[in-house]
């Protein structure tokens, strides 16, 4: 697969409770066929969900959804973790939900990796999908700060392929 | 799997519940569609028929909620009331026809009589739109206003007058097509069956009447309508009118005028006004805001239907035509044969357009009849099967009710629109009455602005509706309406009855709110019936051991030899478990256990209480429906003798057949002691 420069395309919001402004003119966006969308669990994956899915019908692309448990290094990898969790299993289930409600076939799938980061860019590889999406939260503490953390830098720099990273509204935005 | 670099593995998860189940909050799922999908070759067989005849399964959310304009209202709404004027002249033609050529020049005052009696129903049904936004249909309004025995009344009667918009307005559409093309008249209670068959098949597949599809037919009709009256009236004032030999004309019998034959002949023509009432029950399928728009809608109906059913009658007065035999060809097709012209294309559309429109009033009776019976299930009058509803979001058990009984009564009256007429109109002046009353005890308790001359108008409509009431049931009482007279109050008794039971049932079943349940301290004690020593019987000593300590295996015999060879296995093979052999000398099975958990029964200490006995019965699972026949007849009627035996709890376990050696693994102890593995040829306890 050729190797794309991680490519960021922040996405302004209008309200908590709206998707994001998805462009009047949805093929005015760079079109795509397969996206993985990571799914970290954050109240804002819905959106996220419903904003790729809406582009995702426009350019008849197909959806994955891909929630990576990290495993710490004092277990082994294949200890059943997520199965179990129902509180896991939901997060796949209200992602799938949310992309049918819109008109689009999600995938679910879950994992269970040491590194998030590395893991959703290997599925990516590995699906061939053509973008990568993940949310990038918000938190209102200390003044408010998006809390990049390390796994969205990762991806940029790791990512074979386009990667959205699409920004929770701030709070000035929601009032 | 590995990842790019030696350190990214990552390892999948499975989900099993994914393609049958969805989490959607703590501990709550919601079951997909493959949940839904039967496993056996059988169901899934049927699956596909039905998929292939009424379409795939809908979930709940896909449910369209369209909000209708005025115009696509008037279309959907009206087309039971508009459709009425195909057959209502005909029907007062008929009767005055009696005495004579010349009583038929009272059939435009009657006519006219009855336009004013639907102009002040109209109006008071006006009324009904703005005090019932969310829909006044004459079972709320009566229940809500007068009593629930007085909306059981008006459910019946609307109940009955749906069933009949089926069978009137199919038997009518199929006399305008034979009017068109005679030789179908021979077969027409054949293509209303078959019609209605469609229609049923239509609305089990979640037709909806939202469609602009059926917006046409109704427009079509009052354009054709419109226009040939308007032709008509032309003709008639110009004097191009002249009196028209009837074909097929019922021979004049020369009786006499009376009071008696003028009032007939207004409860018969008084069926113009039969749907008048729908707009009424759909007003919160209207856009905002709904109860003017229903209402507004409501007198464009009215007028419509008045100016219709005037027209057409002076018209028929004026060509001088007369009742036909058979109502083939209908009165109405004859007013537009001489006024278009015979065979001409504008003859052919009308009546096409007027068969329309009359399958589309039957067709509205699909939607309404099956909303009924939910709302009658839900508060407890019909059999719960009512208010479920089926893989397309329609009211399945209503639908086919509905078309059965309307099948039944084409084919009982020989798809004759005039012999089906008296039960039609009884019904639809009972809820009228009601609702009139209703709407009076409604604005008295409201007391909203305008509410004295609200209420004015409401009781002049009640005591106009009831005299005419009285009237159609008294002078149509021997040509049938005292089959309604008859049946209102035996649906009425019917539904008590239902309520009675379902009431009953929920006061046995109901649990105090303050009461908290623990786990129970009832001792437990199985007892398992065996017909020899096999899979089935071991597998379901299995289960009686794990759920109770005292399990006992019974034997029941008719030969003592019998007994001692089982008890010698038995003994070997299941030991821990004591086996009782019951001789039955007059070779019963379902006596002798009876009286054997009586007596274990009898021997429990009376100080402490009963325990629960599980009656564990082996059952032999069948393959395929003909094996259902050889095996279990026993078991089946051991559980219908226990199952109403007090503290007897029956458990069936069912064998499926399996791998011998993954059987004895499953089941047996040790390799040394494990159990002989012959094929279950007295499984089942049969």
């Amino acid at each position: 697969m050729q190797r794309h420069s991680g490519r960021c395309l922040a996405t302004p919001a209008r309200g908590s409770d709206k998707v994001a402004a998805v462009p009047s003119d949805a093929h005015a966006v760079p079109s795509f066929r397969r996206a993985v969308v990571a799914l970290s669990g954050h109240p804002n994956g819905q959106r996220l969900v419903r904003l790729v899915a809406e582009l995702a019908k426009a350019h008849k692309a197909e959806l994955i959804g891909v929630h990576v448990v990290e495993i710490d290094w004092s277990m082994p990898l294949d200890m059943d973790v997520a199965g179990r969790s129902e509180e896991i299993q939901r997060v796949l289930d209200v992602a799938e939900g949310t992309a049918e409600s819109a008109g689009v076939k999600l995938e679910p799938v879950l994992l269970q990796a040491r590194d998030v980061g590395a893991a959703l860019v290997d599925e990516t590889v590995e699906r061939e999908a053509d973008l990568l999406v993940v949310g990038l939260a918000y938190r209102t503490k200390f003044g408010g700060d998006f809390a990049i953390g390390r796994t969205i830098p990762y991806i940029l720099k790791n990512a074979p392929c386009a990667v959205w990273v699409v920004r929770e509204p701030i709070q000035e935005e929601i009032q | 799997m590995q990842g790019r670099k030696p350190a990214d593995r990552r390892v999948r998860v499975e989900r099993p519940h994914s393609p049958y189940f969805r989490y959607t909050g703590p501990g709550q799922m919601v079951a997909k569609a493959a949940a839904h999908t039967p496993k056996t070759a059988l169901g899934r067989t049927w699956a596909r028929i039905r998929g292939v005849a009424i379409g795939r399964p809908l979930a709940s959310e896909e449910e369209a909620g369209e909000r209708l304009s005025k115009k696509k209202a008037l279309a959907i709404f009206s087309s039971d009331a508009i459709s009425s004027s195909a057959y209502a002249t005909q029907e007062i033609i008929r009767v005055l026809a009696v005495a004579g050529a010349t009583a038929l020049a009272f059939s435009v005052g009657v006519s006219i009589a009855i336009a004013v009696l639907l102009a002040v129903v109209a109006t008071s049904y006006r009324q009904v739109c703005r005090a019932y936004p969310g829909g006044g249909g004459a079972y709320a309004v009566a229940k809500e206003n007068l009593n629930p025995l007085l909306g059981l009344v008006a459910a019946a009667a609307l109940l009955i007058d749906y069933v009949m918009t089926v069978a009137v307005s199919t038997a009518s559409a199929i006399g305008q097509i034979a009017s068109v093309v005679p030789e179908l008249g021979a077969v027409k209670i054949e293509i209303a069956v078959v019609v209605i068959f469609l229609m049923t098949v239509a609305n089990l597949r979640g037709l909806r009447e939202s469609g602009n599809i059926f917006a046409i037919p109704t427009y079509a009709f009052l354009g054709l309508a419109l226009l040939m009256v308007g032709l008509g009236l032309v003709n008639v004032v110009t004097g191009a009118a002249h009196p028209i030999t009837t074909p097929n004309a019922e021979a004049l019998s020369g009786g006499e005028l009376s009071i008696f034959l003028l009032l007939k002949a207004f409860a018969g023509g008084s069926v113009a006004l039969t749907g008048v009432e729908a707009i009424a029950n759909g007003v919160p399928a209207f856009k905002a805001p709904e109860a003017k728009n229903a209402a507004n809608t409501m007198t464009a109906m009215a007028l419509l239907l008045g100016v219709l059913f005037i027209g057409i009658t002076v018209i028929a007065h004026a060509y001088q035509i007369l009742p036909t035999v058979g109502d083939i060809p209908t009165t109405v097709s004859l007013v537009a044969g001489n006024v278009f012209g015979g065979g001409s294309v504008l003859f052919v559309a009308f009546q096409v357009a007027t068969a329309l429109i009359l399958f589309l009033a039957a067709n509205t009776s699909f939607n309404a009849f099956p909303r009924l019976g939910a709302i009658l299930a839900v508060d407890g009058y019909m059999p719960r099967q009512f208010s479920y509803r089926g893989d397309r979001l329609a009211y399945s058990w209503g639908i086919i009710v509905l078309s059965s009984v309307a099948a039944f009564l084409i084919w009982l009256f020989g798809g004759n629109v005039t012999a089906l007429i008296p039960l039609y109109s009884v019904g639809v002046f009972v809820c009228f009455t009601l609702s009139q009353i209703g709407m009076v005890i409604h604005w008295r308790t409201v007391r909203e602005s305008g509410w004295q001359w609200r209420l004015v108008l409401n009781a002049f409509g009640a005591v106009l509706t009831a005299v005419v009431l009285v009237v159609v049931v008294s002078v149509k009482f021997i040509d049938g309406a005292y089959l309604v007279v008859i049946l209102i109050p035996t649906l009425v008794a019917l539904m008590l009855f239902i309520r009675r039971q379902y009431d009953a049932s929920r006061r046995e079943l109901s649990v105090r709110q303050d009461l908290v349940f623990r786990t129970p301290h009832r001792e437990e004690r199985a007892v398992v019936p065996i017909p020899g020593v096999n899979r089935a019987v071991i597998q379901a000593v299995n289960v009686a051991r794990s759920v109770a300590d005292d399990v006992r295996a019974v034997f029941i015999t008719e030969n003592p030899e019998d007994g001692a060879a089982i008890r010698e296995r038995w003994e070997r093979q299941v030991p821990g478990v004591p086996l009782v052999v019951v001789e039955s000398p007059y070779r019963a099975l379902t006596g002798p256990l009876e009286a054997y958990l009586d007596v274990l029964d009898s021997a429990w200490p009376p100080d402490k209480p009963a325990p629960i006995t599980f009656v564990v019965l082996p059952e032999y699972v069948a393959r395929s429906w003909w094996e259902r026949i050889l095996y279990n007849q026993s078991v089946k009627r051991l559980r219908s003798s226990l199952l109403g035996r007090p503290h007897t709890v029956v458990v069936n376990v069912p064998y499926r057949r399996e791998d011998p050696t993954m059987f004895e693994r499953a089941h047996a102890g040790s390799s040394e002691d494990a159990p002989e593995t012959e094929p279950p040829e007295d499984a089942g306890a049969a």
